[in-house]
Formats: structure tokens, sequence, C-alpha cells
């Protein structure tokens, strides 16, 4: 599995923040690769909406666009904080720690 | 471990907030809980103050415009703040760890978060007497200690929220009085001018919030002159300050840190689809031209340079896809109606004319 990930936003202009992230499992340790897989189901992610738009009159939030490909499947998804779902919040700090 | 604060027993809802804060502090703990919960809700406190003024806010039109009319029409000073710990989980609204007149509680997030956000209402009160972000007593809410090693502070539409920064890019985002000021801000512009978050109306709108930002700073440092004021966004909040003083500069866009890109002229205008179009970026214009007029008006800028670009937000001319060259005809023309015959106007079409916007 690929999973790509991207940030965006935040209350200052970086652009080193918009960096993406590019993690191939096959090149993970096998606990951690088998850690990803474990947070991409629980997130529910190839579920999970396209995009997600910030409530009215939010500003300074952080973005984040996540890809994973599988030989199955293959979804993007664009997420604002404050996110709500427990699961997609692990999986986002996970992918944060690893950027 | 989280408790469910969602459970509001109904007697408080039509309990006043004076009683509420009594028993939040000596009730018995279900009771606390109880009326803490309920201070903290925004919905049932404008409920309160609704039926408690009946006016409605006035929309001055133009011929009628005066100081008078342009400031809020708040009639008492009425400061909610409750701070929440989210003790670095990203579930929202957190624990209520300090209500209004609680004492310090030796956590420096939680007690900026508390001082900042007084200052922000107080120089909104005391300066433009509006009371509070909705001009109606709404409560004032910050959540700090947001995620893990967060290095981010934002508005989420109703309240704001902090990180604690991972240390190495930045420290903690309550660190600096005029970020809390930039954060609130937007619930203002929200409320008034609704700027849409995206190219020039975004860049805008985040020049509001960095203009009331920095006026914040400015009167809680005893209504400083324009002439003394560093016009710094976010001081101190590099971790390793060889990056950088800041996070934006008003007075000089572009050099507040290394890789900042900020312009401040149209002729270096950045055409990005990043960043929402550039509203962090591009916000450097406007500001400069906020910078330019405080200065050359001289003395405390609130109550001038303060007033017109207050006058233009609430302006029902100003719309939510405003241009630059939008804003900046009604400040001048804010400027006129609010100072007939004075040198305000001119000082203010010359700061935009010096940024490159053509009036």
């Amino acid at each position: 599995m690929r999973v790509r990930f991207k940030m965006d936003g935040g209350f200052v202009y970086l652009p080193a923040r918009s960096e993406p992230t590019t993690i191939d499992t096959d090149d993970l340790p096998a606990e951690e690769a088998k850690e990803l897989e474990r947070l991409i189901e629980a997130a529910g992610f190839f579920e999970l909406p396209e995009t997600s738009s910030p409530s009215r009159g939010a500003a300074d939030y952080l973005r984040y666009t996540i890809s994973a490909t599988t030989p199955e499947h293959s979804h993007t998804v664009h997420l604002t904080d404050p996110i709500e779902d427990p699961h997609v919040q692990a999986l986002v700090e996970y992918l944060q720690r690893y950027s | 471990m989280h408790r469910q604060l969602r459970h509001r027993h109904s007697i408080f809802c039509i309990v006043p907030p004076d009683v509420l804060r009594d028993i939040a502090r000596n009730g018995a703990e279900e009771e606390r809980q109880a009326a803490l919960d309920t201070l903290a809700a925004d919905s049932t406190f404008r409920t309160l103050r609704a039926i408690r003024q009946a006016a409605p806010v006035a929309t001055a039109s133009p011929a009628t415009v005066s100081l008078a009319a342009v400031a809020g029409t708040g009639e008492a000073k009425q400061l909610q703040r409750t701070i929440f710990d989210c003790h670095n989980s990203r579930s929202l609204p957190g624990d209520p760890v300090r209500t209004e007149g609680a004492p310090t509680t030796g956590d420096p997030a939680v007690d900026e978060a508390y001082d900042g956000l007084g200052a922000t209402y107080d120089f909104y009160w005391e300066t433009l007497r509006r009371n509070s972000i909705d001009d109606q007593g709404m409560p004032v809410n910050g959540h700090v200690h947001y995620g893990n090693r967060y290095n981010n502070a934002f508005w989420d539409g109703q309240r704001m929220i902090f990180g604690d920064g991972d240390g190495v890019v930045f420290n903690r985002l309550t660190i600096s009085v005029d970020i809390m000021g930039h954060e609130l801000t937007h619930g203002v512009t929200e409320k008034e001018a609704q700027l849409i978050y995206q190219y020039q109306s975004g860049a805008l709108n985040e020049s509001v919030s960095d203009v009331y930002g920095s006026l914040v700073k400015q009167y809680h440092n005893g209504k400083q002159a324009a002439e003394d004021a560093d016009w710094l966004i976010g001081e101190g909040i590099w971790a390793d300050p060889d990056r950088g003083e800041a996070l934006r500069s008003m007075k000089e866009p572009g050099t507040a840190f290394e890789g900042d890109r900020q312009p401040a002229h149209m002729d270096d205008y950045v055409n990005t689809i990043d960043d929402n179009g550039g509203v962090h970026i591009n916000s450097g214009i406007p500001n400069k031209a906020f910078y330019l007029t405080a200065t050359e008006l001289g003395g405390y800028a609130g109550e001038r340079a303060g007033f017109i670009w207050y006058a233009t937000l609430r302006d029902p001319r100003l719309k939510p896809n405003a241009s630059f060259r939008q804003f900046a005809r009604l400040t001048a023309v804010n400027g006129e109606i609010l100072f007939p015959g004075g040198r305000e106007q001119q000082i203010v079409r010359d700061a935009w004319s010096e940024v490159g916007v053509d009036i």
C-alpha cells in the first residue's frame, strides 16, 4: 500500500510544510506496515468522503490531503482541522509524525 | 480521561450567568459540572442576551454614520471566558479548567490564553465599544494543548484552538497576545463582513485579523503610539530565534522570518493556489497600507486608523468577495465620513497608493 500525505494552510504560510510525504508499506518494517494498514482500515479510509469543507468562518486551519493506493483501491481525501472522527485523528497524527 | 460534558440540566437554561458562576465555584460536584457546561455553551448564553437586549444591532447608513453610530451597541461589559484543556488529544472541547474570574492555574498555556482573550475583549470594548465577538456578549472560549506537539493555532468558526508547538518549529502558540487577537478577530470578521477565505478577499480577512491583533497588543501595552509599536505578529513564536523574529511584519512585509514570502506591493502580488490562494501571503499588502495610515496619523492607532478600518468592516457596501481595491475605496470613504474635512482621507489614499492599490 502506498500512502501520500500533504499538509497545507495554518496560521502562517510555510512552503516546507506543504512538501508531500510518500510511504510505501513494502519499505517499512513489518510492524509499522501493519500499524499503518490498521489505521487506514480503522479510519474507514476508502469510504471517507473526498472533501469536507471547513466550518463557516473558520480560518488558519491546517488542511490535509491523504491518498492511499492498494492493488484493489485508490482514494484521496481532503480534510481540515478540527477532525471529528477519532480514528481519522489517529491516522493523521501518525502521518504527521512521519512527515 | 474524558468526561462527557454534553448533558445539561434544563434548570440552568434560565439561571442568570452570575448565579451560574457561583454554582460553578461553590456547588456540589454534579451541579458544578452542569453549571460549567452551561456557562461554556454558546446558544444558551446568546438566548439570555437576546432576551435582555431587545434592540437589534444597528446597520449604519453612510449618510448618518458618526463615530457613535459606528461603535458597537453593547451597553455593558460582559466578558465570559472559559479555557479548556484538550490534554494533547484532538478531541474537543476538552475539560474546562479556568472560567471567568477564576485564579491562575500555573499552566502557562491556560493562563496566557485566559489573559489574551481578556485583552482582546477589553480592546474591542474599550476602543470600539464592541461587546465580544458578536457584539452581544458571546462567551469567549479557548482550547489549549490541542493535539500532540501541534504547530498551529486556529479559529474553527466558533472557538480558538491552540497547539503546544513541537519546540522545534514553534513554541507554544499562546505566547503572543496578538495571535489571540488575530484569531478572535476572525470571528468578528465573520460576523460583520464574511470576507471569503480565499484570494484577495481572504487576504483582506487575514489582514483585518493582523490589524486588530496588533491593535490588541498596542492597547495592552498601554495604548502605545503607532510610531513606537513593533508591528510584528507572533513575536517569540519561533523555537529557533535564528529563524526569525515573528510570523509577519506589517511594517516590512517579507522580513519576519527566513522564508517569509509576503509582498509589500501589488507589483509583487503572489498568484498561487497554495494557502487558499495566498491569504497569509498577500495580506502583507493591506497590512502595510494600515501600518502606513496608522503611523502617518500618529498616536494610538486604535482611535483613528482602527476606527476607519472598523467602519469599513461593518460597511454594508463591503461584499464578501471584496477585492483590495474595493476595500481600499471604502476605507477612504469612511475616512472622510468619520473625519470630514480632515487629513485622514488623504493619508488613507496615499497609504494604498504606496502599496500599489489605486483607488
